[in-house]
């Protein structure tokens, strides 16, 4: 493809602006200026769905209500490890208003079912006329057990001769975004499957003996880190119409293409038999990439009475079935020089994803500081419990709860502000002007551990982390503009929730001089060009490029039939105000509204893909490693009669590249912190490690935060020019969440002066960290 | 989430209600509030097949003063207590322990005579009730009877009403000279039941001796208890900090807190340490 060279704006804005050259694709358009020469990005512009969202009129797959359909309900195994004998449908084939029963099978030899792994694993489901005759039913299905020894401890799980919860070597894992995890899960011993030993970062780096022989302190510390399970307000679900000529599926769903492929693979359908529409999504954490089991089980039962099949999950079923972010046993061994300069790092993890893997800790300790020396070894364990998932910077909250309380420690050890220790080895340019505007932010001024006075104690702590720049290629955008004004875009892509719908609103009004109310967004819906699906923080930085692209080639076509009627070249036309003009001879202009209305045809579309960043990938599928990270800033008190732990305020300072929208990116970053928040103090899976089943599998022991627990959370965004697409923006929904824990829990440590190595901290792990309770 | 199937009648009267409760015999249960009996019936930890409802039954929501008690009328509601200036005036550990009770829709309605009569170790009044040294009437058949509130409790979910009787009042003896009362509850969440709770009344004489003292504890034993250790340890002494700290020491001992998603024993125990201590004070500010 033909290039030409165009200079973009490069840098920080306040900082180190510049500009550099880039050689771009012919058909992309030229730099946009930093954002305050734009009109419509990077502004705070409502969400074209607001209204339909806060009137109830947006429909959401639990809504969709279709002529004869039934709703169904899944029995799940209530024994976590157990081959199946029989299982008895009669009594529930014959209960009045059941109009359909599916069983899932095994192709396995010897086996008519599959084996049990896990309390909760979907064994059938039933189709009825209401839910109620659905829960019925599945009552009535007779399951014969033959029960066998398990295992859900993760340390316990790693012993030799623990229950094995596969004999065999397992695939990896599929359910979504970057997992914390490369291995194959082929190799291992017992439940012990890895390790990975590297990431695109590299492997093993330097020597490690000679990096602790060079050292003046070294530390080496064990975090602990729990089951955090998926809270969406939306469960996992569908309603699926398997009609002979398509099989359509509303789904609640962060990839309408990943649940297109999976049902089509699971069935053996051509693709475009089966259509995936997701138009509003009520949430989700990395979890819902796939048609899960309830996906088949929902197509089956149409497929057998003929009819649509509404099955959505209820809260305990979300809990105990649809992934969770693994637990994390992270030992690190740092050794430092008195300067603070880092001369080797030795990472080693055990994680359980339950019967799935995903168990790494990232890349955090890889990737955040300068150090020569490096290895890690990260292992699965496999367990008797729900399957883990992608979970908003998989490995990575974990592995920056470790390394992030690390450093801190080489900080005391060195007597040293843990700010400044981290100005000394983290090479990051932009991580340098987030500690700087963060701290000013905050009003960072460090003080020794422990030496608040008094009942309740205030502490400080400060925390890092790093995302990389992913960008999936497999993004395409439809622009289209009618006679009658309209300008339509379409994609695939979904908006999990997090503003993808107004931010191609923006995109597409900044390239054709219109208001961003003036753009309709038709996304979530496979009939549209494919996107990929919301996880890794992806979207931003996939699809926006595309949309302003395609944007851009229709414009040039509109310009082509304008041109003549001005008088002038196409070259020579720019648009402003919903006016196209002459660059330099303003009485030559029409309005866009007339021109479209004069065009030869009813419409004129154009549609863009992804191209490969400006300047080249450092992965070729896709990836340019950055800093998207964060510095984030805590105060804490703490009760120390009682434990509590009150966080009063974060200040949380970031960077996405060039900000799209930034109401809807402090949106992010507000629930990115909440969430870290929740991570530190309270949720937690708590199983019952003698009958194998979740204990608190619901809203109110599954223990989340209340309003009155939010901090005040201040934002500081920093713009940062790259200049490696059209639009130059990414993501920031993971990065808002990998180091809140850490930074709480460093407050705490500087509050209390005792630390305690595993999340939450609850009241009464303070009070034991504090001698007050026996240990 | 649905109760099992169950009878229903809404008596106007008591002795109407006193009848239908014979007449359903011992699967029937009284129905006032209904925020203890109907989650447990939704979660069919119950299963009454009648259920007696006595909200239509007049002159069962009064709170006020006669014969130097504090009468509170078993159909008074946690807001009555909430609103009403005697309590207020003279006591605010009503407030204190309303105030934690749930949320708004469920103190609007849920009655003070049903948190008693459910016999739960678990809810709050049954401790202030210690607390104050209340004693609860209950009408049968028979008539009326009173029982100290010290021989109220039973069991789990037992108590001194039996089948057929109906808690109709509770009543307080108004303090005598310098008194001060208190209660606070540790919640792992808004509108949780008490990780642990602790109330207390006090009256001291002039010079500062404490006369009495009633120390209740929420949720930390099989049935509402009395500290009585601590009682004894506050009356007679002068209420310095370390006649408070051994007060709330007998009652860490003294308590039997249960393991559960709140927090394991010893972390229980610490908390009614810290509370019994915190609200010993609170009480004597209120003096």
């Amino acid at each position: 493809m033909d290039k030409r060279k165009e200079i973009f704006p490069h840098g920080i804005p306040g900082h180190n602006l510049g500009e550099i050259e880039r050689e771009i694709p012919n058909d992309e358009p030229p730099a946009w200026p930093i954002n305050d020469k734009l009109k419509v990005v990077g502004k705070r512009i409502r969400r074209n769905d607001a209204l339909a969202k806060v009137t109830g009129s947006a429909k959401y797959t639990s809504d969709i209500q279709l002529p004869g359909m039934l709703y169904a309900k899944m029995l799940r195994a209530n024994v976590p490890h157990a081959k199946i004998l029989s299982i008895d449908t009669s009594k529930a084939e014959r209960h009045p208003g059941v109009r359909a029963v599916h069983v899932f099978t095994s192709d396995d030899e010897g086996s008519k079912y599959q084996d049990v792994k896990y309390a909760g694993q979907p064994l059938a489901g039933v189709a009825a006329d209401s839910l109620d005759i659905a829960k019925e039913a599945v009552a009535l299905i007779e399951v014969e057990y033959e029960t066998m020894p398990f295992v859900i401890d993760t340390e316990e799980a790693m012993k030799e001769g623990a229950p094995l919860v596969y004999e065999e070597p397992i695939g990896e894992q599929t359910d979504g975004g970057d997992v914390g995890v490369t291995h194959d899960g082929s190799e291992g011993k017992g439940n012990l499957r890895g390790p990975t030993t590297s990431s695109f970062l590299g492997g093993a780096r330097g020597d490690l003996d000679q990096g602790f022989s060079e050292a003046d302190v070294i530390l080496d510390r064990t975090y602990r880190t729990q089951v955090h399970t998926h809270v969406p307000l939306e469960t996992h679900g569908v309603v699926i119409d398997w009609k002979p000529d398509q099989m359509t599926v509303y789904a609640s769903t962060q990839s309408t293409k990943g649940v297109r492929d999976g049902l089509a693979s699971y069935f053996d359908l051509p693709k475009n038999k089966v259509r995936v529409i997701c138009e509003f999504m009520g949430g989700g954490f990395g979890a819902k990439h796939s048609a899960g089991t309830f996906g088949p089980m929902a197509a089956e039962l149409s497929r057998k009475s003929g009819r649509p099949v509404w099955l959505m999950l209820d809260r305990k079923e979300e809990h105990i079935a649809e992934g969770n972010r693994p637990n994390s046993i992270h030992h690190l061994k740092i050794g430092a020089k008195k300067d603070g300069t880092l001369t080797a790092i030795q990472q080693k993890s055990h994680g359980t994803a339950g019967v799935a893997l995903g168990a790494g800790v990232g890349r955090i300790a890889q990737g955040l500081y300068t150090c020569p020396n490096f290895s890690t070894e990260q292992y699965d364990v496999l367990t008797h419990a729900g399957p883990g998932a992608a979970w908003r910077a998989p490995g990575n909250v974990q592995g920056a709860y470790g390394l992030e309380q690390a450093i801190d420690e080489i900080a005391d050890m060195l007597k040293t502000d843990p700010l400044v220790l981290r100005e000394k080895i983290d090479p990051s340019e932009v991580r340098k002007v987030l500690r700087q505007r963060g701290a000013k932010s905050f009003g960072w001024k460090y003080r020794p551990p422990g030496s608040d006075t008094g009942r309740i104690k205030k502490g400080i702590g400060v925390a890092q982390s790093t995302w990389p720049r992913f960008v999936n290629l497999d993004s395409t955008v439809e622009v289209k503009m009618y006679s009658d004004g309209t300008v339509e875009v379409r994609s695939g892509v979904q908006d999990i929730g997090t503003g993808t719908k107004t931010i191609l609103a923006q995109v597409v009004a900044e390239e054709l001089g219109l208001k961003a109310e003036d753009i309709t967004v038709r996304i979530g819906d496979t009939i549209f060009p494919d996107a990929p699906g919301s996880g890794g923080s992806i979207v931003t930085g996939a699809i926006t490029p595309p949309a302003r692209n395609a944007a851009y080639l229709v414009k040039q076509k509109l310009f082509n039939q304008v041109a003549p009627q001005l008088e002038t070249e196409p070259s020579m036309l720019t648009v402003s105000d919903g006016m196209i003009m002459h660059k330099e001879d303003a009485s030559k202009k029409i309005s866009m509204r007339d021109a479209l209305r004069r065009m030869r045809t009813g419409q004129i579309e154009a549609s863009a893909s992804r191209s490969d960043d400006y300047g080249g990938f450092q992965q070729p599928w896709g990836l340019a490693y950055g800093d998207l990270g964060s510095v984030q800033f805590a105060e804490v008190s703490v009760d120390t009669e009682t434990g509590f732990v009150k966080v009063e305020r974060i200040t949380a300072a970031h960077s996405c590249g060039r900000p799209l929208n930034i109401s809807q990116i402090e949106s992010q970053v507000n629930g990115g912190v909440i969430q870290g928040v929740s991570y530190a103090l309270y949720e937690s899976r708590v199983m019952d490690n003698k009958t194998g089943h979740m204990m608190n599998a619901n809203v109110d022991q599954y223990r989340m935060p209340y309003a009155k627990e939010i901090p005040d959370i201040d934002i500081v965004l920093v713009e940062e020019y790259s200049a490696r697409s059209s639009t130059d923006a990414y993501g920031i929904g993971e990065p808002a969440n990998i180091a809140t824990a850490a930074a709480v829990a460093n407050a705490v440590y500087n509050a209390i002066g005792v630390r305690l190595y595993e999340i939450p901290m609850t009241p009464a792990s303070i009070l034991k960290a504090l001698n007050k309770v026996e240990q | 989430m649905i109760p099992e199937q169950f009878g229903y009648s809404a008596p106007s009267s008591l002795g109407e209600a006193l009848s239908l409760l014979q007449e359903h015999g011992e699967d029937a249960k009284v129905l006032a509030g209904g925020h203890s009996l109907i989650p447990m019936m939704k979660l069919r930890f119950a299963a009454p097949t009648h259920l007696v409802d006595i909200n239509n039954v007049p002159g069962m929501s009064y709170i006020n003063e006669e014969d130097g008690k504090l009468k509170i009328g078993a159909l008074a509601r946690e807001v009555d207590l909430e609103d009403s200036e005697l309590i207020r005036s003279k006591f605010p550990i009503f407030i204190d322990a309303s105030k934690l009770i749930a949320d708004p829709q469920v103190r609007n309605f849920g009655t003070v005579g049903g948190n008693i009569a459910h016999g739960d170790a678990a809810n709050d009044h049954p401790a202030v009730m210690l607390a104050l040294n209340a004693e609860v009437e209950i009408t049968g058949p028979e008539g009326k009877r009173t029982v100290p509130i010290d021989e109220f409790f039973y069991g789990f979910y037992m108590t001194a009403v039996q089948q057929g009787e109906i808690l109709t009042e509770i009543s307080i003896p108004l303090p005598e000279g310098k008194f001060g009362c208190a209660y606070h509850k540790l919640e792992r969440k808004v509108g949780d039941y008490a990780t642990a709770g602790v109330a207390v009344a006090l009256t001291v004489d002039e010079s500062g001796t404490c006369t009495s003292a009633g120390i209740g504890l929420t949720n930390v034993n099989p049935v509402p208890l009395r500290a009585s250790r601590s009682e004894e340890a506050l009356v007679g002494s002068k209420l310095t900090d370390e006649d408070i700290a051994r007060a709330a020491q007998f009652a860490a001992e003294d308590c039997s807190p249960s393991d559960d998603l709140r927090g394991d024993e010893d972390y229980k125990r610490h908390v009614v340490k810290v509370l019994t201590k915190r609200m010993i004070k609170k009480a004597i500010d209120r003096i």
